[in-house]
């Protein structure tokens, strides 16, 4: 199997300050691949640069076996930061992606009622970002993504503000419609444990300048369930020999 | 709206309004100072009265010069300032002229202005114009500069287009900054105006305080100065309730 993005000896630097350093990595079609490094060592610049959204001087890096130079449509971006437009409601925030784009898909209004639905918003399509609490404001950046359907969805940190609870449902929605859709997923997290629930492997990095040190196979049943996964025994060990890649345990 | 008038905060400005009249009304009487150097209010709300017909036809023309002045300086400030932000080209040459215009003292301008064309409504819309037009065009190029890095990358990843990121981002992101730079533009249009009739009109208010002082009428001036300020403000809140239409920037 070819990967769907592949990655090979990648290094960038910031005003003469090396970040990323020889990143290698190759990402299959429909596996969900969470990125786990300290903060600062290149996660977000990573996914910026398989985005094609800022330039890189060592390296190269294929999507679908094209060199990447600029932001293609087979890729969803979910930034760290939400990025609502103040001025539009949580519909045509959620559509705006498709509303810029005369080639992409429209979206009837019953696949639109599903997507808020799904990210737990119904009642709200009319309301402004600043009537939403921070939580919703990142389920609408991720709806947005969503809305345009794009085979590759890359996420930083979409889950970084919420609480525990909001978490688990969103990480419960995320897997089923990845389990329904089978995108190909990047998720940058901080959190070991969500990686481990959610993905079929985990890359390891390093302090800055960031590089991939382990590339961690999670060979857990699917479907998975937070509350089911967790007991797993498995699940733990995951969690420790991770969190002693990290320095944490 | 109509509960909010007769909460604490308008008591303590009408309060306040009341008792700063009062005291320049009971301080002219009781300083003796004669009514042709400071009348007191009561005599020039009288005048106002009086004078209501003239009052109100001179601050219509007034209104119709600083009005069509305060359009031209957003229809031609607003694309003016979008061609310096977006040209390097613009932002070395008609940037910098457009600074030098500005340093220059516009009253110095109006007698010239008034000698092209003419003592009618043309010369005082571009005193109008003229006062109105610079802060309209930093303003917009500081709404257009203060666009989110973080929304720009945003929209590039969605791949849109230049134009499409001017019109739906940078445009509505430069609104706030725009409406500001409208609320400073407004008043100095109206003293450009009025600058405009002092320095050659037919009519205006600025031509009805010239004539008013001129013919020792101190409180049909004065009457004429309290149009000019109520005109002011008018036209101030007229461009402030568009802010209802930017409800984001509180946010
Ligand atoms: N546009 C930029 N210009 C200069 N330096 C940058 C820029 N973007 C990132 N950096 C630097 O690159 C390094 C990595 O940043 P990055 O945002 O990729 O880290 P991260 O791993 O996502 O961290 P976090 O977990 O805190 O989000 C940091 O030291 C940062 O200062
Ligand atoms: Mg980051």
């Amino acid at each position: 199997m070819s990967a769907e993005i592949s990655i090979t000896g990648v290094g960038k630097a910031f005003d003469g300050r090396k970040v990323l350093e020889g990143v290698t990595a190759d990402i299959h079609a429909a596996e969900f691949v969470s990125v786990l490094g300290p903060s600062g060592c290149g996660k977000s610049t990573l996914l910026r640069l398989i985005a094609g959204l800022i330039p890189f001087e060592e390296g190269a890096i294929l999507v679908n076996g094209e060199v990447v130079t600029a932001p293609s449509a087979a890729m969803g971006f979910v930034f760290q930061t939400s990025n609502l437009l103040p001025w539009l409601n949580v519909r045509d925030n959620l559509l705006l992606g498709i509303n810029l784009d005369a080639g992409a898909q429209r979206l009837d209004e019953a696949a639109l009622a599903e997507l808020v639905e799904t990210l737990g918003l119904t009642g709200f399509e009319a309301s402004y970002p600043h009537q939403l609490s921070g939580g919703m404001r990142h389920r609408v950046a991720i709806g947005q993504a969503l809305a345009r359907n794009p085979q590759i969805l890359l996420m930083d940190e979409p889950f970084g503000a919420l609480d525990a609870l909001t978490r688990d449902r969103l990480n419960m929605e995320l897997l089923r419609l990845w389990q329904r859709d089978r995108k190909t997923v990047v998720l940058v997290t901080h959190s070991i444990s969500e990686a481990v629930l959610l993905s079929d492997r985990v890359l390891v990095m390093s302090e800055r300048p960031g590089t991939i040190i382990e590339d961690v196979r999670i060979d857990l049943p699917r479907p998975r369930d937070p509350s089911v996964t967790r007991e797993d025994p498995a699940f733990g060990d995951y969690v420790v020999r991770l969190s002693k890649l990290m320095g944490v345990a | 709206m109509t509960r909010a008038l007769f909460n604490r905060d308008t008591a303590i400005s009408v309060g306040f309004f009341l008792l700063l009249g009062l005291a320049w009304e009971y301080g002219v009487r009781w300083s003796g100072v004669q009514a042709y150097l400071l009348p007191p209010p009561s005599a020039i709300l009288a005048e106002l009265w009086r004078s209501r017909g003239p009052i109100l036809a001179q601050s219509l023309v007034t209104m119709t010069e600083v009005f069509w002045g305060f359009i031209i300086a957003v229809v031609l400030g607003v694309p003016i300032a979008a061609l310096i932000y977006f040209s390097r080209t613009a932002k070395r040459t008609v940037y910098p002229l457009f600074v030098a215009l500005q340093s220059i003292p516009k009253i110095g301008l109006a007698p010239l202005i008034v000698v092209w064309f003419g003592y009618g409504l043309t010369s005082k819309l571009i005193m109008a114009f003229l006062f109105a037009f610079f802060p309209i065009i930093i303003s917009t190029l500081g709404g257009l500069a203060s666009t989110p890095a973080h929304l720009e990358e945003h929209f590039r990843a969605l791949r849109a287009t230049p134009l499409q990121t001017f019109w739906r981002l940078r445009l509505p992101a430069a609104l706030p900054s725009f409406l500001d730079g409208c609320k400073v533009a407004m008043p100095l249009a109206v003293i450009g105006a009025v600058v405009g009739e002092f320095v050659g009109s037919k009519d205006g208010l600025g031509n009805l305080i010239l004539t008013a002082s001129g013919s020792g009428h101190t409180t049909l001036t004065f009457a004429a100065l309290f149009a000019v300020t109520v005109l002011s403000l008018l036209l101030f809140y007229g461009v402030a309730y568009w802010e209802r239409f930017i409800w984001w920037r509180a946010a």
